[in-house]
């Protein structure tokens, strides 16, 4: 109880410094409600601010893929405020809410999840057709992109053709192409061996601290933890722990 | 533009579900075309078999005869006349008869016969009589020889060389009589009629009967029988419809057009329980290749993209699929069509035995007619279009989070 009330004058503070781009308030989502009520989050308070490199942790049924899902509008919440950039994302109606994410969020996720009839650049290409991005500008971006995350020979190659690693590589373009505000990764490296998830963290990181993209993913792996720059632990939908290293 | 190029790449690249789908979808209109034309050529094949067998495609009548087909209902019929209805437009052949009821006699046997008058060189052009001559020969264009149908004959005991008597009421109930010889036998197909026919000279009936210059009817055929209706407004026009009465041959052929139209529509509910049958295909296949892709829609969605624009790709990428299926469909039934439109196909064995008891050539040609085509294509798309609900509603009514668990 004395923690819980520790981490909300800590993220007072936060608030008063400005500058998140997500702000969490008194989150809660319980499933099955009208039988056994699960209490997946449990009125969790929480800020990120831009820039920010950072893991979400705990025991497997803690809460991180709810929390994910939410703060990326994929699912809504039993209670609670998603305030991103102004907006109370929790309010807004799905046709809004679909825009909003083609617009702010990128995804990248556990288990790629990439289109399989694309090929890696129509993959990449396909958020900016979504937006309405010119062809000679969706060209050179995807290329650029492709480039970055070491992929610029794969190109033409459907997912089906491509390792995990590059999958998620890909994956990772691909939230990227559209320019979000941050990026949400629910255990990107799961499915990875561990060179390819070194491999992914190392682009990640790069891209976080040479174009200051915002990451927000969760993990099991230590490896994966020990690269974070802001660590915050979830136990049983409850924030028990959130630390900043410099 | 971009949903077309996104909707034709999808089905594109998944191949194996594309070509499942159009598979069914071209067995659906295959089938179809298949069967209607083969109900459609029956039916003109009984049609054109009557026409050309008796009615001619329009029949001329004093005005009332056809309700009381008595003599004195007879019409005269002379130059005048066959020069306006030869110059009408569209009018191919004419044969004059005239017909009427007498009783036959050849030793201790009589029977009631119809005596048929007519010109036996135009009535083997329109009904190839003389190919019917199974004894003996065909009819001279004069003189009193004439054609006696086999079951008469074998009643009477006729063959040719013998003269029979003939006896009956004549125009204006002037009593007829007349011996003639038999010229040749011939066998018609229809029992009923095969057992009371006698072919002979226009004018010798038109004398038999007391009937100079006089017919009972003129049947014309057409150069263009589509265009029949066109023809009996001209005809009435330049004849007069007070006069005559003018028939076309499905007004003549009442009944038996009427049982013709219950069989096509006996045949219209197996098509529509192939519809429904591949209709289920069709849709088993959609909610398949649906429900396999419900991940792709949740990844999809939930990067960015509107259910609404998800719905529609998925009726465009079903479209392409259907137009596909079709047009294969059309172009490998189309072919099958024309060949056996062309080469009708020869019924064997019980089969063929009733179609010729009926007098019917054992043929069965298959139909090509744009309107049947036409119509089997709409009612395909509009099953391909019925089952784009199922995909439709699973894209309105997707739950992202469950849909990427799957
Ligand atoms: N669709 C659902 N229906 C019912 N309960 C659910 C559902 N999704 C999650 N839960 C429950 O909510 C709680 C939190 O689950 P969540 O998936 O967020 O945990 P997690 O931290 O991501 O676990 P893991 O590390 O295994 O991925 C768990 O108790 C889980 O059983
Ligand atoms: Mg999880």
């Amino acid at each position: 109880m004395t923690n819980d009330l520790i981490y909300n004058d800590l993220r007072l503070m936060t608030n008063i410094n400005g500058m998140n781009i997500i702000e969490i308030r008194n989150l809660t989502k319980v499933y099955d409600a009208k039988t056994i009520p699960v209490y997946a989050l449990n009125g969790v308070d929480l800020a990120f601010r831009e820039g920010e490199f950072t893991c979400i942790v705990g025991p497997s049924g803690s809460g991180k893929t709810t929390m994910l899902n939410l703060v990326g509008g994929l699912d809504s919440p039993t209670g609670g405020e998603i305030v991103i950039d102004n907006t109370d994302i929790t309010g807004l109606k799905s046709r809004m809410l679909i825009d909003f994410r083609l617009r702010n969020i990128g995804f990248v996720f556990q288990s790629f999840n990439l289109i399989p009839v694309l090929t890696a650049k129509e993959n990449v290409e396909f958020i900016m057709q979504l937006q309405g991005v010119n062809k000679e500008q969706r060209d050179k971006r995807t290329l650029e992109l492709l480039d970055s995350v070491g992929l610029s020979d794969k190109i033409n190659v459907r997912p089906n053709k491509l390792s995990g690693g590059q999958q998620q590589r890909v994956a990772v373009a691909r939230a990227l192409a559209s320019k979000p505000k941050f990026i949400l990764a629910d255990e990107p490296t799961a499915n990875l061996d561990s060179k390819s998830a070194e491999n992914l963290l190392e682009i990640m990181e790069i891209l976080n601290r040479e174009e200051n993209i915002t990451f927000i993913f969760s993990t099991h792996d230590p490896r994966v933890v020990a690269k974070a720059r802001r660590v915050i632990t979830l136990e049983d939908g409850k924030i028990v722990g959130d630390i900043s290293k410099n | 533009m971009n949903d077309i190029r996104l909707a034709w790449r999808n089905i594109w690249r998944n191949k194996r579900r594309t070509l499942l789908t159009a598979a069914s979808i071209f067995l659906a209109i295959f089938l179809a075309l298949i069967v209607r034309s083969l109900q459609t050529g029956w039916f003109d094949h009984l049609i054109s078999i009557s026409i050309q067998s008796y009615t001619g495609h329009i029949q001329i009548h004093k005005k009332g005869y056809w309700d009381d087909r008595d003599i004195n209902n007879s019409m005269p019929f002379n130059d005048s006349l066959t020069a306006v209805i030869k110059a009408t437009n569209n009018v191919d052949k004419t044969v004059p008869r005239l017909e009427y009821f007498a009783l036959s006699s050849y030793g201790k046997q009589t029977k009631a016969v119809m005596i048929s008058g007519t010109n036996p060189v135009r009535e083997d052009a329109l009904t190839h009589l003389s190919r019917k001559v199974i004894k003996g020969r065909y009819l001279d264009s004069s003189g009193n020889g004439i054609l006696v149908s086999q079951g008469l004959a074998s009643f009477l005991d006729l063959t040719p060389g013998d003269t029979v008597v003939f006896l009956g009421q004549g125009y204006h109930g002037i009593s007829a009589a007349g011996k003639f010889p038999v010229a040749g036998i011939i066998h018609i197909p229809s029992p009923q009629l095969d057992n009371q026919m006698i072919y002979m000279n226009l004018t010798t009936a038109q004398y038999f009967f007391n009937a100079q210059d006089r017919i009972t009817s003129l049947s014309i055929t057409l150069v263009n029988p589509d265009e029949i209706n066109a023809t009996v407004a001209s005809l009435r026009s330049k004849i007069g419809g007070e006069k005559y009465e003018i028939m076309r041959w499905d007004e003549m052929m009442g009944e038996v057009m009427q049982a013709l139209k219950a069989k096509i529509g006996g045949g219209k509910i197996i098509i529509a329980i192939l519809y429904m049958i591949v209709g289920f295909g069709i849709f088993g296949t959609v909610v398949m290749m649906t429900t396999e892709r419900t991940k792709e829609f949740g990844v999809m969605v939930s990067v960015g993209m509107q259910k609404t624009r998800l719905a529609f790709i998925l009726v465009l990428e079903m479209i392409f699929i259907g137009l596909t299926g079709i047009l294969s469909g059309v172009v490998t039934a189309l072919p099958i069509m024309v060949y056996f439109h062309l080469y009708p196909i020869h019924l064997w064995g019980g089969m063929a035995q009733a179609f010729i008891s009926f007098g019917i050539e054992p043929l069965m040609p298959l139909a090509i007619k744009p309107g049947f085509i036409i119509s089997n294509i709409i009612s395909v798309l509009i099953i391909v279009l019925l089952t784009c609900i199922y995909p439709i509603r699973k894209a309105f009514t997707l739950r992202i989070v469950e849909s990427l668990h799957k």
